[in-house]
């Protein structure tokens, strides 16, 4: 929006730092299709700032909103608020089939070298049908990983999730690595990056493996091999992850006053809180959007 | 009385209990619409108290419907892509059914969104299945013996097929509709306009029974029209909880003192004794939610979408 030298915030937190990362992977006049959680909050972030033509689809079939308050779920009612077409679910999906769709979102349990995601069972001795635990599926993962032009994978940094192979793949990222998608003529071009709360990761063009891009401060290369089963390579320019600015980590307390994607706020939020909360959003943002 | 005859009724509307009971038995295929939001909660509760057994649930992405019948062993079978609570959390009973068989094992065949929004669409055609480029070289075809990879007869490229879906009966909630079944959606339809054409009973739950001259104002907003419907039922507050558009925003603070109460077994149990048994229709459930509560959902909703209708 502003071309002024950015001021960084001296003050954020882990989680506001991976709310900004996912929101910079968004490019202004994309079709980003947006699952719950970090994704909804950063896909805001990003049309508040650098992106205010991104066109922000969820599952429910709903396209281009433009919200006045926190994107509470894929089917929420701001889902539908401000929206550019509403349409089925099949339709929407059938639209990223087709082609139109530049990013999609992801997240899981477990992924692998090759961006292979699990978001369906743990197995951990057990197996599909007995699984240690059992996680929610694919909903719209899948159709998301083969078909979106590229995918952003959002992951908890832990060695056992950081995984060789996923006991379960949900969602194709690389499959067995070059040449795998192309044997099933996938129309997206799969995982162009993972953001871990540690670091963010990219894809090597030759290899299709994921490498070490980029350490959130205080983080070491060190730090995040320890967390991660294969041989993970390091860019020899490693990076340091940019801080969010002022402006947007002003923005994520306006969206998420209560802290629900930002802190352990979900739990505690009483129906007033709530009900304050929608209210104050829809006066601030309504102002910021207008 | 046969599907023509109650699809051709000029007069569908009957109380929930009724419809429940007339389309919905022991070993039947059933379907729901919602996505996110917009879930149908309240013939959930009514399923719960009539105790219909053996259940395929045939879904995309259920939410109470699917957690609370496993949770009381009515399901049999799933056919979904996924099932939780989305941001409100994952699904205790579902993962007490699979990784434990707490109430009974149950057997689960899973798909995606889309490709499930395919097999309704299938069965809205009346066609054998759709293909898709979903599903190929991931877990998902390996495990389920529905999904087929074939070499494209055309090009000879492998594309994926997925059967067409046909439940037994589908409850589709809307925001209004008219006593001959004509179903109008305000924001988002998801799949319904698909899982009520391609069911073989469908009931159409309703936040308003409006007359046909008010549904004839906008008939582009009718995505399922009376030919397809066997029952209309009017529900307000039909999705609580959860979302309805134009109607009333989410309740996330109930829909979390719920996730608490329902990890364990026991306060499973105790849970549907309070909202659900205790309760012994939805006009009760939303007497003991508190209609104050319920009002302010629809004030703040208000504010941010103004209806056209």
């Amino acid at each position: 929006m502003k071309s002024k030298e950015k001021e960084y915030a001296e003050d954020y937190t882990l989680q506001e730092l991976l709310v900004v990362s996912a929101a910079r992977e968004i490019r202004d006049r994309e079709v980003a299709f947006i699952g719950v959680g970090i994704p909804l909050l950063g896909a805001l972030v990003a049309k508040l700032t650098h992106a205010p033509d991104v066109i922000l689809t969820v599952e429910s079939g709903c396209i281009g909103p433009t919200p006045y308050r926190l994107m509470l779920g894929i089917g929420d009612n701001s889902c539908g608020e401000n929206a550019i077409c509403v349409s089925p679910l099949w339709r929407a999906f059938s639209d990223q089939q087709r082609g139109y769709f530049d990013l999609g979102m992801l997240g899981g349990a477990q992924v692998d070298k090759y961006g292979n995601l699990n978001s369906t069972a743990i197995f951990a001795g057990g197996d599909y049908h007995t699984p240690r635990t059992r996680l929610p599926g694919s909903g719209g993962a899948n159709d998301i990983a083969v078909s979106a032009k590229r995918t952003l994978i959002m992951m908890n940094q832990q060695k056992r999730r950081f995984l060789e192979k996923v006991d379960y793949n949900t969602s194709p990222g690389y499959l067995d690595g070059p040449g795998s998608r192309e044997k099933y003529g996938f129309p997206g071009n799969g995982p162009a990056v993972i953001i871990s709360n540690m670091a963010i990761f990219r894809f090597d063009e030759t290899t299709k493996e994921a490498y070490l891009d980029s350490v959130h401060p205080g983080v070491s290369a060190d730090d995040v091999r320890k967390e991660v089963t294969w041989d993970l390579k390091v860019s020899p320019d490693l990076k340091t992850t940019e801080p969010p600015t002022k402006e947007q980590v002003k923005i994520i307390r306006i969206l998420d006053s209560q802290q629900i994607y930002t802190g352990g706020g979900l739990k505690k939020l009483t129906f007033d809180a709530y009900i304050k909360m929608l209210d104050s959003s829809y006066e601030q943002l309504k102002s910021m959007f207008a | 009385m046969s599907a023509e005859d109650t699809k051709k009724s000029l007069d569908k509307r009957m109380s929930l209990k009724e419809a429940v009971s007339k389309f919905v038995f022991d070993g039947c295929a059933i379907a729901f619409s919602g996505m996110g939001g917009q879930q149908v909660v309240a013939p959930t509760y009514e399923i719960v108290r009539q105790g219909q057994k053996n259940l395929t649930l045939m879904g995309d992405s259920p939410c109470e419907v699917g957690d609370y019948l496993v949770g009381t062993g009515q399901i049999k079978r799933l056919e979904v892509a996924w099932l939780a609570f989305a941001v409100a959390g994952v699904s205790p009973n579902y993962r007490r059914a699979v990784e434990k068989g707490i109430p009974q094992k149950i057997e689960v065949c899973e798909f995606s969104n889309y490709t499930m929004g395919l097999r309704f669409l299938a069965g809205a055609l009346n066609v054998p299945f759709m293909p898709t480029k979903s599903l190929m070289g991931s877990s998902l075809e390996q495990y389920n013996d529905m999904i087929k990879v074939i070499d494209d007869p055309y090009k000879g490229e492998k594309v994926a097929l997925v059967p067409a879906a046909i439940p037994d009966v589908a409850i589709v909630h809307v925001n209004r509709a008219d006593k001959l079944g004509n179903a109008q959606f305000l924001g988002f339809a998801s799949n319904a306009d698909n899982i009520a054409r391609a069911a073989k009973r469908t009931i159409i739950t309703c936040e308003e029974i409006v007359s046909t001259d008010e549904i004839r104002k906008i008939p582009v907003l009718t995505n399922i029209p009376q030919y397809v419907v066997d029952a209309v039922v009017e529900v307000p507050y039909g999705s609580h909880p959860w979302n309805m558009s134009y109607a009333y925003a989410y309740d996330m603070p109930f829909h979390m003192g719920m996730m608490a109460e329902i990890e364990t077994e026991e306060g499973f149990k105790k849970w549907l004794d309070e909202w659900a048994f205790g309760c012994k229709d939805h006009e009760d459930y939303c007497e003991k939610v508190g209609w104050n509560r319920l009002r302010k959902l629809t004030q703040i909703e208000r504010k941010f979408c103004k209806s056209i209708v």
